[in-house]
């Protein structure tokens, strides 16, 4: 035992002389070691910290813990949408099976019924609205004709149309100078200016007064085509138990408005969605020069974009003359004048170029200017709180199906608000759901049967068509003559009124938990008690839906997040692969080091056979040089990649430049955490590569006899 | 839906009676046929019909629905009226000129559709809801004579002429020698790749009270999607009535009104 001892003794003796001895070798092979340990440190913290982030934004805001859809879906469910669009999901018929079957199963604290689609929204361009708005006080007026509030309000709405009517006739005249006057479409060009002029001269307003209603279907059909601003927006919404939904999603948060009542049909739009399609683009662009000034110090003399977006603003002053009638126009000029210093006298399209006439010096006091004056007298989003708007989707019956819905607000979630990953995704009630999605029931398939055989519908296949159509015995007779009938559509549409009210009452009554559970639904957001358990909770979720039956699919709420979950194992894979590529250098170094070192000392190694030393303890002495400087330097470079995270920590974090890193970082910028196991990672993987790297030096020496020591030449 | 509708506005057109029927080997009888043609594909006054539309599409459940088709060429106005199943009943599309308004009654709006629109997202073009000007558009030639099932045909060829626009620009017809209707239509693209086919099996004929003459009319109509194999559109004309429309019908206000 004492001889052990002494041998370990002269053993770390030796060793530790030896790395004195060769300091430059040992400064090298050192260095790959902490910059090693420093990478991992560094890399895993982050990754760990984006895993975190991603575990927040995905579990708040519409994951939870696991996902149920159904096993016959021909598709993955991705919540967040995947390259070709919504995720094909077979419908789930009823939710309230699943909510009893899985509401059993241990750990599971909630389940969320959800369908999400994307939807178009017919926003109408100004003129739309305007003349739609005009049509309601036409019919407000022979409604009541005596009442004195209703005319003044249609003439206010007449003297709107005609600003926009000028408006559009100074648009199509500088349009004109770019376009070939004898071109393709001229005498069509020529027709539609000269129904604009008809419609701007006060003969065509003495007559509207006459007859509205034809007035307006001119307008309507000849005037609002000219103007070229699409009236669609696109709209992405998750249909769900919306009281259900809001305790679920811890982040989830009405940012405008109000949280839609109980039962109740409704819509909150996602805040971020809002801003980027909703939102008058003049303002829009003012937020985003605002925060790329404030947030990243960028700088409208220096930024390319910043300028782009600056003479963005500029060019589409139109769009708020376009908004305000000739009394609020003069209210925005009197506003306008001290705000901005202009001369006396200077009428509102100068006024507008003056204050979108931006640069770095003014670009804060023109922004107070338009948010305080201009923009209280603006429709700055397309739709706002309060509006009732029209959403429609192709429904499974292969129709277009279209539901009012109420809209009682904005949506965001904490942490993630500029991220439009989940920021562009409204929430919608499941009834209003369920409409668009068309569920085709049994009574609704019996119904399209009866209407195929009372008209006589034949199949005819694309192979067979020809011989089917045109085959047979005997001559062809193609033609046959009959009668013509006397169609009676008030007979054939009997009773479409009373759907129609009928759909005005469901559209305001509240539903009951039943009804709202009782229905389809494409997916469902499972939340546990305690997500740690969450491999034995999807295992046992699982095993409850086949034995109910239930032709379920349960997946993580990492495999629910479809290619945002991809990018991060993406990222993960580039880290991995870095660090793979790094270590694998730094064993081909060190092994070259240890090798020179181990040739450089066969005369001493032979001594040391000669006078006894056993190959166990030669191999021993080069392990001991390694790890030691592998433990020094790892923890070396261990506690330096600390100080890198802790400065990362301290400066703020790495900032969070663009909607995908807002949501994997859970937030404007990733702060990285350090944690034991990554620390512990980098030591015991610096130390297994340094030891595998003085495996073969190691050999080498140990095959050094002190005969071929001694024969050697110095 | 908005493919249906553009082949109702394209085909469901009621015709003239014939005249002796031209030869389409000769170059003056070739021209007289694709007018003729032109002349079955445009409406002579006004008409009302009650449709029956059926699609099929790869994936997608069938739509299956009745409806009504109003149509008036003096104004270049049409309207259609769904009248089945449930769901669709009182919903409307109205097409004035190049504008093709839509309306639900469950949620009472309007949305205004323009021609610079593809419609819905779908296959329908602009000159889907054009009225057809084969002669105008296309030089046409004689290929032969040509059986299709029991019937004899004369197949045209169609190319489209220098300069116009049009959503295909080779068209091969098939016309039945003995009633000079369409049986079959080839739509073809600029490559020649085959796009749609369309089949017109049976014509019915009736007379028209106010006009004193037939007017002619395809009781069906198969179109059979040659890109997306297995898309299909089956479009029926159960029943024509030629009484004169009333004069406010191709209004917002008349088609809000059938559903009040």
């Amino acid at each position: 035992m004492r001889a052990r001892l002494d041998a370990t003794r002269v053993l770390l003796r030796i060793a530790f002389r030896n790395l004195v001895a060769s300091r430059v070798r040992t400064v090298i092979i050192g260095l790959i070691v902490l910059v090693g340990a420093l990478i991992v440190v560094v890399g895993s913290s982050m990754m760990e910290s984006i895993d975190q982030g991603m575990r927040t934004s995905i579990q708040g805001s519409l994951g939870g813990q696991l996902q149920v859809y159904s096993s016959a879906s021909e598709g993955q469910l991705e919540l967040y949408g995947g390259i070709r669009g919504e995720s094909l999901l077979e419908p789930i018929p009823d939710f309230a099976r699943v909510k009893e079957v899985l509401g059993k199963v241990p750990n599971v604290k909630m389940i969320v019924p959800m369908g999400i689609d994307q939807a178009l929204v017919a926003t109408g361009n100004v003129f739309d609205v305007t003349l739609a708005k005009l049509r309601e006080d036409v019919r407000q007026l022979q409604a009541s004709p005596g009442d004195a509030e209703v005319r003044r309000g249609l003439e206010a709405r007449k003297a709107h149309v005609q600003r926009l009517i000028a408006l559009l006739a100074e648009e199509l005249t500088q349009a004109r100078v770019l376009v070939d006057p004898n071109g393709r479409d001229a005498s069509l060009r020529k027709a539609q200016r000269a129904d604009l002029d008809h419609a701007a001269v006060p003969a065509f307003w003495i007559e509207f007064d006459r007859d509205p209603l034809a007035g307006l279907e001119f307008l309507e059909n000849k005037v609002t085509p000219l103007a070229m601003d699409s009236g669609f927006t696109f709209i992405r919404y998750v249909g769900t138990d919306v009281a259900a939904f809001m305790k679920a999603f811890e982040l989830a948060e009405v940012a405008e408005g109000t949280a839609i009542p109980p039962g109740q049909r409704g819509i909150l739009l996602g805040k971020q969605y809002a801003e980027e399609w909703l939102k008058l683009k003049n303002a829009r662009r003012l937020d985003q020069i605002k925060d790329k000034r404030d947030r990243f110090h960028a700088r409208i003399a220096k930024e390319e974009e910043l300028q782009r977006w600056v003479k963005d603003t500029r060019s589409r002053a139109r769009e708020i003359l376009a908004q305000l009638d000739p009394l609020q126009a003069a209210e925005a000029e009197r506003r306008l004048r001290p705000a901005l210093e202009a001369p006396a006298g200077e009428e509102l399209p100068a006024l507008l170029a003056r204050l979108f006439d931006l640069d770095d010096a003014n670009f804060d006091r023109h922004y107070q200017v338009f948010y305080e004056q201009l923009a209280p007298m603006l429709r700055l989003y397309k739709i706002s709180v309060g509006d009732v708007i029209t959403i429609k989707a192709p429904g499974k019956t292969g129709a277009f199906n279209a539901v009012n819905v109420k809209v009682y607000g904005f949506i965001q979630y904490r942490g993630i608000e500029k991220s439009g990953i989940a920021g562009t995704t409204s929430v919608v009630d499941l009834q209003s759901f369920r409409d668009l999605y068309g569920y085709v029931t049994s009574d609704k398939a019996e119904e399209l049967a009866k209407i195929r055989t009372q008209m006589g519908a034949t199949q005819v296949s694309r192979e067979e068509a020809e011989a089917a159509l045109f085959g047979g015995e005997g001559p062809g007779r193609q033609v046959e003559t009959t009668r013509a009938a006397a169609i009676d559509e008030r007979q054939l549409l009997a009773g479409v009124g009373a759907k129609r009210k009928a759909a005005k009452a469901e559209e305001t009554r509240a539903y009951t938990q039943e009804e709202i559970d009782h229905g389809v639904a494409l997916n469902a957001a499972i939340l546990l008690h305690d997500p740690g358990r969450i491999r034995e909770s999807q295992a046992a979720v699982q095993a409850a839906a086949d034995a109910a039956g239930l032709k379920l699919k349960v997946i993580d709420w990492e495999a629910a997040s479809g290619m945002v979950g991809q990018f991060v194992l993406l990222l993960r894979g580039i880290l991995i692969f870095a660090v793979i590529i790094f270590f694998g250098v730094a064993l081909v170094i060190i092994n070259n080091a240890m090798v020179m070192a181990a040739l450089a000392r066969v005369k001493e190694v032979g001594t040391m056979r000669a006078i006894g030393a056993q190959r166990r303890f030669v191999v021993g002495m080069l392990l001991v040089e390694i790890i030691t400087v592998s433990v020094v330097f790892g923890l070396a470079g261990a506690a330096l990649g600390g100080g890198v995270v802790a400065v990362i920590r301290a400066t703020g974090g790495i900032p969070a430049t663009s909607d995908l890193l807002f949501f994997l970082f859970s937030g404007p910028a990733l702060l990285p955490r350090i944690g034991g196991t990554s620390v512990v990672a980098s030591l015991v993987l610096v130390l297994g590569v340094a030891v595998a790297s003085a495996l073969y030096p190691a050999w080498i020496a140990m095959r050094v006899t002190p005969v071929e020591a001694m024969s050697t030449e110095d | 839906m908005h493919r249906l509708l553009a082949v109702l506005l394209l085909s469901a057109a009621a015709a003239p009676a014939l005249a002796a029927a031209p030869d389409p080997a000769t170059p003056a009888g070739l021209a007289s046929l694709v007018r003729l043609i032109d002349d079955r594909q445009r409406n002579q006054g006004d008409w009302k019909a009650l449709c029956y539309m059926e699609a099929k599409e790869k994936g997608k459940t069938d739509v299956v629905s009745e409806l009504l088709v109003y149509r008036r060429d003096a104004d270049d106005k049409q309207l259609f009226l769904f009248t089945k199943p449930k769901a669709e009943a009182g919903k409307g599309y109205l097409r004035i000129e190049k504008n093709l308004w839509m309306y639900d009654p469950s949620t009472g709006r309007w949305e205004r559709r323009t021609e610079r629109e593809r419609i819905g997202g779908t296959d329908t073009r602009r000159g889907d809801l054009a009225e057809s000007k084969l002669a105008d558009e296309y030089d046409a030639t004689y290929v032969g004579a040509a059986a299709l099932g029991k019937y004899q045909a004369w197949h045209l060829s169609l190319r489209v002429k220098a300069g116009v626009d049009v959503a295909f620009p080779q068209l091969e017809l098939w016309v039945d020698q003995a009633t000079q209707n369409i049986l079959k239509r080839q739509e073809l693209a600029l490559s020649g790749k085959l796009m749609r086919t369309a089949y017109y099996p049976k014509w019915k004929k009736v007379l028209s009270p106010s006009k004193g003459t037939d007017v002619w009319y395809p009781e069906e109509m198969r179109f059979f999607d040659e890109i997306e194999k297995g898309n299909q559109t089956l479009v029926l004309i159960k029943e024509i009535d030629l009484r004169p429309l009333e004069a406010n019908l191709f209004t917002k206000a008349w088609l809000e009104s059938r559903s009040r």
